[in-house]
This record gives C-alpha cells, sequence and structure tokens, in this order.
C-alpha cells in the first residue's frame, strides 16, 4: 500500500472518458443562502439507502423534540434518524420518498409546532461513536453510512469532496463560501477519527475564491497536512474513483472501496456535519439544498430541514408549476424524477430541480443503436456501454457482467451523448438487480441443494443403521438359548428400576 | 395511497444534448461534399445522375420496407441512413453505369442487407458494400466502363449525354466507344500485368498521374480531407482510417520491394481505388465493425490485407469492398476478443 507520503497532490492525473457540461452554477450562487422556514408537516423516511431501514421508536400521538431519535437501525449499516423540529407525530405509514422511483418506504409524519424545541442532546466520548448518534451518512448522494468507513486501519489519506459535478447543482460551493471555519473543524475531527496522516481538500476549477479563503484560514489556525486542490471540471470528477485517480493516480480495485487502497472520501457536507455535532451539538437534522431548473423564479439555495416536502421549498422559490414538465431530486445526470412535490427531502437530497419542456430531454423518440461509439468515448469506467446494452437487450446478462456491467458507476455520461437518445443506465440498472436477484436465487437454490443431498445422507444413514440392527435381531433369535437370556436381563433391569423409584426419598 | 402523478417521471439524464442520429449522417454527407465536386471535375457530371439515382432508390427501398415492417416510416426516414448508403454507393460506381445498377445495388442494400438483419444497427454487413459487391460480381461488364478523365479525355460528356449513356445506354456517336471509355487504373494495372507489362511502362501513360491514377489520387485527397473532418467532429476516431492506411503502406511494400515490376506500389494502392473512401467513411461503419479501441485496429489492418491481397493476386481489380465485407463478419469475435479493462481492473 502506497504511503501519504508517496501522494503528492501538486500534480493531478486524468481519468479516461468524461463531459464538459454547462455548469449553470451562477444564478443559484448569486441569490446566496436562505434559512426555509419550518414547513406544517415534516416527512421523514425511514430508508436510509440501499435496503437499510430504522425502525420507529415513536407512536403515532406522541409529542417529539427537536434532535429526539425517533427511528433505530435494525442493522450496524444503518443510522439514526432524529426529529428535524418539534411537533407532534401525526402518522407513520408507506409514502413516496425522495430515492430511486421515489420508492415507498415508511415514513414518520410529524406536524409541527413551529416553536422548534430543542431536547437534551447527550455526549459522545469518541469521534465515531458521534458520527453514529449524530445520524451523519454521505451527503455527496450516495448516503453511505459514515462510520463505517472509520472501522478500517491503515488510513493515510482523508480526501474531502468539493467537486460538485452535476450541472445546477451549488450546495457544496454555497456550504464552502458560508461555512469555511465548520468545514475545516470537521476535516480535524475526521483526521483524528480516522487517524490520517493528511487530508487532500479537492475543488473544482471553476469555482472562485474558495481555495483562497481556506487556504488563509487554514494558514491563521496553523493546521498542517491539509492542501487545498483544485480539480479539472469534467464530469464525472467529483465521483469517489474519478476523484481519487485525479488526485492519487490510483485506481480504486473493480468491486472494491476506497479503504482497500487506504483512502477516505467524505463529502464536504458530511464534513461540516460533524462538526456540528461535536462543537455545537447539532446531530444531522438539516442539510443546504439548492433549488433551481428554468421553471424557478428565484434560484437559490437554501438551509432546509430534513422531511421538509419539496413543495414548501418550490414555494419560497417563485416555483412555476404550470411550465415544470419534470421536477428532478439531484442533479440532471443522475437524478430522480419524482412523480409530485408532496415528498420530504432527505440527507441525501442535494438539489430539485424543476424543468420545463424545451430543457428536458425526452427519451420517447431513442431510435436503434447504430454502434457508434461515442458512449465509449466518454465512459469513465472505460467500459463499452453499447455492447453492454446489446447484451442486456438480448436477455444475456452473464456476457454483460463478463464485459464488466458491475464497473458501471451510472454517471449517465453515455445516455447523455447517444445519438439514438438511448436510456442506457435503465437498461444496466435493471441489469444489475436482475443479476443479483438470480445469484441470489442460485445461492440459495445451492444451499437448498446442498440440505438436500445432507438430509438424504442422513435418511440412508438411519436406514443402513435400521437394516443393521435388524440383523442383529436376527442374528439373535436364531440363538433361543441367547434370546432367553437377554429378556431375562431386560426384565430384571426394569423390576431395579421400579424399585428405586418406589424407594422413599 | 396511489398519489395524483403530476409531473413526467422518465430517467435521468434530464437535460437534452443535441446529438442525434440524423446529425452524425449529414455530418457525413458534409465531409463527402469536397470529393464529390472533385469527382464532377474530373469525370464530370454522371456522378450528379449516379447520386440522384442511387439516393432516391435508396430512400424508396427504406420507405417500403419501414412500411412492410411495420416500423415507424417519420421516425426512420429521418435518420438520414439510407440517405448515406445511396451516397457511399454512387461514389463507388462507375459515372455512366446503367440505371438498373443503382436500382439492384439499393435493392440488395436495402431491403436485403439492412432491414432484411433487423434494420437500422442491427446489420451485420456495411448495406453499401453489399449492393456495390453484387452488382460487381453479377454485372462486370457493366461496372467496367468507366470514362476518361477529363484532363486527359478527347471528348467530354455532357449532363444530357451522361443521362442518355446511363438511361438508354446510347454513347456519343461521333468519338470513337473506346476513345471515349476507359478501364479504371487498377482494372489497367491488372490487365496489363496479366500481359507480361512491367508496372513502370504501365504506369507510364497518361491515365496515371503522381502516385495513382488521374483524378483519382485527387478524389483520394479530397476523401481524406473529409475524413479529417469527421475525426475533428468526432463522428469517427483516427484508429480505423489509420489502421488502413499504415497496413495498406506496410504490407504491400514488402512485395513491391520483392519485385517492383510485377507489385503495385505502397502509395499507388492508396490513392487508387475505392481506399481512401472505406478508410475513412466505410471501414468506420460503427455499426459493422469492431468497438473496442484494439479491435478497430485490427479491423483496419484486415481490410488492408484482403484490399492488396485481392489486388495483387485476386481475379478482381479492387478488392476494398470484400475487404470490408470479410472483416464484417469477423468483427463480432474480434469485439470479444478484446474487451478492454475496465477501471479498477487489474492491468
Amino acid at each position: 500500500m502506497l504511503k501519504a507520503t508517496e501522494i503528492t497532490p501538486a500534480h493531478l492525473y486524468s481519468f479516461k472518458g468524461g463531459l464538459k457540461l454547462k455548469h449553470h452554477k451562477r444564478d443559484s450562487l448569486d441569490n446566496g443562502l436562505s434559512q426555509s422556514s419550518i414547513p406544517d408537516k415534516l416527512y421523514l423516511s425511514l430508508r436510509i439507502n440501499r435496503g437499510n431501514i430504522a425502525n420507529p421508536i415513536v407512536a403515532v400521538g406522541d409529542n417529539v423534540l427537536k434532535g429526539q431519535v425517533i427511528a433505530k437501525p435494525d442493522t450496524t449499516n444503518g443510522s439514526y434518524i432524529h426529529a428535524s423540529s418539534s411537533g407532534k407525530v401525526t402518522a407513520i405509514g408507506i409514502r413516496e420518498t425522495a430515492s430511486p422511483n421515489a420508492d415507498y418506504a415508511t415514513v414518520i409524519e410529524i406536524t409541527t409546532d413551529k416553536k422548534d424545541q430543542w431536547c437534551t442532546i447527550a455526549k459522545t466520548h469518541s469521534i465515531t461513536e458521534a458520527i453514529k448518534s449524530a445520524g451523519i451518512v454521505g451527503m455527496g448522494g450516495a448516503g453511505f453510512p459514515t462510520h463505517l468507513k472509520y472501522q478500517g486501519n491503515n488510513i493515510h489519506t482523508l480526501i474531502i469532496n468539493g467537486a460538485e459535478c452535476e450541472p445546477y447543482i451549488s450546495c457544496d460551493e454555497q456550504l464552502m463560501l458560508d461555512y469555511p471555519n465548520d468545514l475545516i473543524d470537521g476535516i480535524t475531527l475526521m483526521m483524528k477519527a480516522a487517524d490520517a496522516e493528511q487530508a487532500i481538500f479537492a475543488l473544482e476549477d471553476q469555482v472562485g475564491g474558495i481555495k483562497s479563503q481556506i487556504d488563509k484560514i487554514i494558514a491563521k489556525r496553523k493546521i498542517e497536512h491539509i492542501v487545498v486542490v483544485k480539480v479539472p471540471t469534467i464530469y464525472p470528477a467529483g465521483g469517489e474513483k474519478q476523484l481519487i485517480k485525479v488526485l492519487t493516480g490510483l485506481e480504486v480495485p473493480s468491486g472494491g472501496l476506497p479503504l482497500d487502497l487506504g483512502i477516505i472520501v467524505q463529502n464536504v457536507g458530511t464534513a461540516k456535519a460533524l462538526a456540528d455535532y461535536c462543537k455545537h451539538g447539532r446531530p444531522l437534522l438539516e442539510r443546504i439544498i439548492t433549488v433551481a431548473g428554468d421553471a424557478i423564479g428565484k434560484p437559490q439555495n437554501f438551509s432546509a430541514l430534513t422531511g421538509t416536502p419539496i413543495s414548501h421549498l418550490l414555494q419560497q422559490a417563485e416555483f412555476d408549476k404550470d411550465k415544470t414538465e419534470r421536477l428532478v431530486i439531484g442533479g440532471p445526470m443522475m437524478g430522480y424524477a419524482m412523480p409530485n412535490c408532496d415528498i420530504g427531502i432527505d440527507k441525501t437530497s442535494n438539489c430539485i430541480l424543476a424543468l420545463s419542456h424545451e430543457n428536458t430531454q425526452h427519451h420517447g423518440d431513442s431510435l436503434p443503436c447504430i454502434r457508434c461509439g461515442k458512449c465509449v468515448e466518454v465512459c469513465p469506467s472505460q467500459l463499452l456501454p453499447q455492447q453492454l446494452h446489446w447484451y442486456i437487450k438480448g436477455e444475456n446478462l452473464e456476457k454483460a457482467r463478463e464485459h464488466h456491467l458491475f464497473d458501471c458507476i451510472e454517471c449517465g455520461a453515455c445516455a447523455w451523448v447517444c445519438p439514438s437518445q438511448i436510456k442506457l443506465v435503465d437498461y444496466y440498472r435493471y441489469a444489475k438487480s436482475e443479476i443479483n436477484y438470480l445469484d441470489y436465487k442460485r445461492t440459495k437454490s445451492d444451499a437448498a441443494q446442498i440440505r438436500h443431498e445432507q438430509r438424504e445422507g442422513r435418511l440412508l444413514k438411519i436406514k443402513q443403521e435400521r437394516i443393521a440392527k435388524r440383523k442383529r435381531t436376527k442374528h439373535r433369535s436364531k440363538n433361543p438359548d441367547k434370546m432367553k437370556q437377554d429378556l431375562q436381563a431386560t426384565l430384571d433391569r426394569v423390576k431395579k428400576a421400579k424399585e428405586q423409584k418406589n424407594e422413599p426419598k | 395511497m396511489n398519489q395524483n402523478k403530476v409531473f413526467n417521471t422518465e430517467s435521468a439524464p434530464h437535460i437534452p444534448d443535441s446529438n442525434s442520429v440524423a446529425r452524425v449522417m449529414l455530418t457525413v454527407w458534409l465531409a463527402l461534399v469536397p470529393a464529390m465536386l472533385a469527382h464532377v471535375f474530373f469525370f464530370g457530371t454522371g456522378i450528379v445522375i449516379q447520386l440522384t439515382l442511387a439516393i432516391a432508390f435508396a430512400l424508396l427501398f427504406e420507405a417500403i420496407s419501414l412500411k412492410l415492417l411495420n416500423k415507424n416510416i417519420n421516425l426512420f426516414l429521418k435518420d438520414y441512413s439510407a440517405f448515406v448508403t445511396g451516397l457511399l454507393f454512387a461514389l463507388c460506381i462507375s459515372p455512366v453505369a446503367p440505371w438498373w445498377i443503382s436500382f439492384i445495388g439499393m435493392f440488395f442494400s436495402i431491403v436485403v442487407a439492412k432491414h432484411l438483419f433487423g434494420g437500422l444497427g442491427q446489420n451485420i454487413f456495411n448495406p453499401a458494400m453489399v449492393g456495390f459487391a453484387i452488382v460487381l460480381i453479377s454485372f462486370p461488364q457493366a461496372m467496367s466502363i468507366w470514362v476518361a478523365p477529363q484532363a486527359i479525355s478527347l471528348y467530354d460528356m455532357s449532363f444530357l449525354e451522361n443521362l442518355q449513356a446511363i438511361f438508354f445506354n446510347t454513347f456519343p456517336t461521333e468519338i470513337d466507344f473506346d476513345t471515349l471509355t476507359q478501364a479504371t487504373p487498377l482494372d489497367t494495372i491488372k490487365t496489363a500485368i496479366s500481359q507480361d507489362y512491367a508496372m513502370s511502362e504501365i504506369t507510364n501513360v497518361p491515365l496515371f498521374g503522381k502516385f495513382g491514377g488521374l483524378g483519382w489520387e485527387w478524389i483520394a485527397n479530397f476523401y481524406f480531407i473529409g475524413g479529417l473532418l469527421l475525426i475533428y467532429k468526432k463522428v469517427i476516431t483516427w484508429r480505423v482510417p489509420t489502421a488502413v492506411i499504415v497496413t495498406t503502406i506496410a504490407f504491400s511494400l514488402p512485395f513491391n520491394l520483392y519485385d517492383t515490376d510485377q507489385f503495385i506500389g505502397p502509395l499507388q494502392h492508396v490513392f487508387s481505388g475505392g481506399l481512401m473512401l472505406a478508410a475513412f467513411f466505410i471501414a468506420t461503419d460503427p455499426t459493422t465493425g469492431c468497438s473496442s479501441h484494439k479491435g478497430q485496429f485490427i479491423f483496419g489492418a484486415g481490410v488492408a490485407i484482403m484490399t492488396v491481397l485481392v489486388r495483387e493476386f485476386g481475379n478482381f481489380p479492387d478488392g476494398v469492398a470484400f475487404g470490408v465485407l470479410i472483416m464484417n463478419m469477423a468483427a463480432p469475435l474480434i469485439d470479444r476478443l478484446t474487451i478492454p479493462k475496465a477501471f479498477g481492473q487489474q492491468r
């Protein structure tokens, strides 16, 4: 494994593929950061990330205070959910959530009392414990439970990801502009927790002024081993694997994690959330979210409570509902279209995009693939997207796996350049889940097969034993004297046992 | 529970990009314009009639096929792929070839090679090359009559005379048919070598220019320039053209060095016949070619080797079409054997 000193952030590397996109970030940044008002209702999803679910520990009718834990995870992969404002639990039920396909999940509905009354927050002893109790997850979008990253040893480098590569999203840039001190606090805490030798703070080169501001704070506070590095603005440079490649020249092994290289990557929002808890005793209840798109009158960043309905934020940003054709949570490249705006935002929601018909891609007229290879040129994972599409379309899923389907990061660059406008990423998502399901079924059937064979074995053994026994008794029955003796012996034993039983205690 | 769905919920990416199949095809057309103008300059207006015919037949067969297959005619005709097939076919045939050459060629291109194999993007063989190979094998005589380049010709055929030649097979009578028409340079070489002439003697006639055939070499130059435009516009990559040209030179050079009088020189190979057109516009067809980078090199090299072999040892004067068709067959296998390493795979 490489040592921290062998990584020289002064020299940047590049990754293959990628796109140059218009970033559309200025509009929301120019209007600055506003504090969102407290909505009437909060919808807190208990679905944390990929299949990890928290279980409610409150009931309908309970009064809750701000910062109170209302749901606990069922596994170590999950994280805590807190009430983001004070009020009353008015419903616990299945609703749409701000996740892919607006999936249904258990949602706790809190009717707020607008008092925003805090509960007392218990002190924690270690930083990793703090990460868990504060309910911190990766705030860049994937929602990876942060505490899991600090369980490994041999971490030498912490990378702070401030490269927000998707167009329109500016929440991280806003955060870096408005909370640089908290950010640095968070980074030092993380370095301590991971026992890392250095931290590299990566920014896109299109942002202005942030690097000098952060550099000044680092110099003023005399913090060592943090370097701020600007990386080229190429989508998806902010992807974890791509960012590591750009900064260190190392590639995360296929199917592996950055931890395998001794590296932890954390979003700037995650660092700030940690500082908020350790310095101010505030769990992760609030995040910065960009509201933008051409159907938004006043694009801006909001500091909003988790669970705030999308509609509540849209109202504050002069939203034009009639003009909106698509409402997206996340960015235009990887975000999820929402069917309506009564859905609560969660910890990973970084952007709400309201797009008009003219500014929306429509896939209705997609043509067959002509194998032009544009997707090959832009794929940052160096795959052959058109071959994957071909195999998946023919249900030849094993071939797709052979073509490294599982190295796809679903960045959408291939679908973006496709002249036939094929929804390529949909095919990959479908194939991945289908393969996983088939694998699951296969392991299950393999296990059943083994169980079946073991049972057959056991039955055979019992049968053989029975046959052997029968043989023995048969052998005995040929000898009447021996049989008589045996019978007498058994009767004596029974008699003795009875006598013993009848004896007074 | 089923909430009212207010917004469109298609999946990402959500913002539009301007790329389309039609745009790709129109760029190809644009890149061919210089070479077409050069063609008119050297061989007269016959090519204009051939282009019109081939494109018209291509679109006609495309529309009929789409109709019979119950596909969306409006959507698919607008992709201009049939248009480009007609264009490439017309650039391969003689400017005075009879009209039914286009008809038969386009039937096999569009109906057989494209739609019977599943339509746009599904065809195994390059449609234009299938059509061309069929007419080349079936009607060698009609295909071999070319007009002499205007620079050395004693008589330039007018537009009307071209029309008469194409539709009624009547050539101007005031001049000898053999003076008016001439075999292609590659055809001339093939015949002459079989009659034991040496290469130096053969290429010493006015039909030949500096490296290739007179006129042909200039058209090849314009194909090259058009090809550079396609690379610049990122419609094709540099790999296939480079592989074709470099391999042609590298593979033909040893033969030529072995016996300069028996074998065609490397530059003559590159600037003659359909090689330059194939290098940039035909072997680069993504549908029927290879998709991995390594595969594209192998594909281009294969086309070049086949072409040189046919030209030197085969029965036909040019072998570009056969080279492309044979490599089309090999493309899926090459692709399977050259799957690139993905990000993070051990290398």
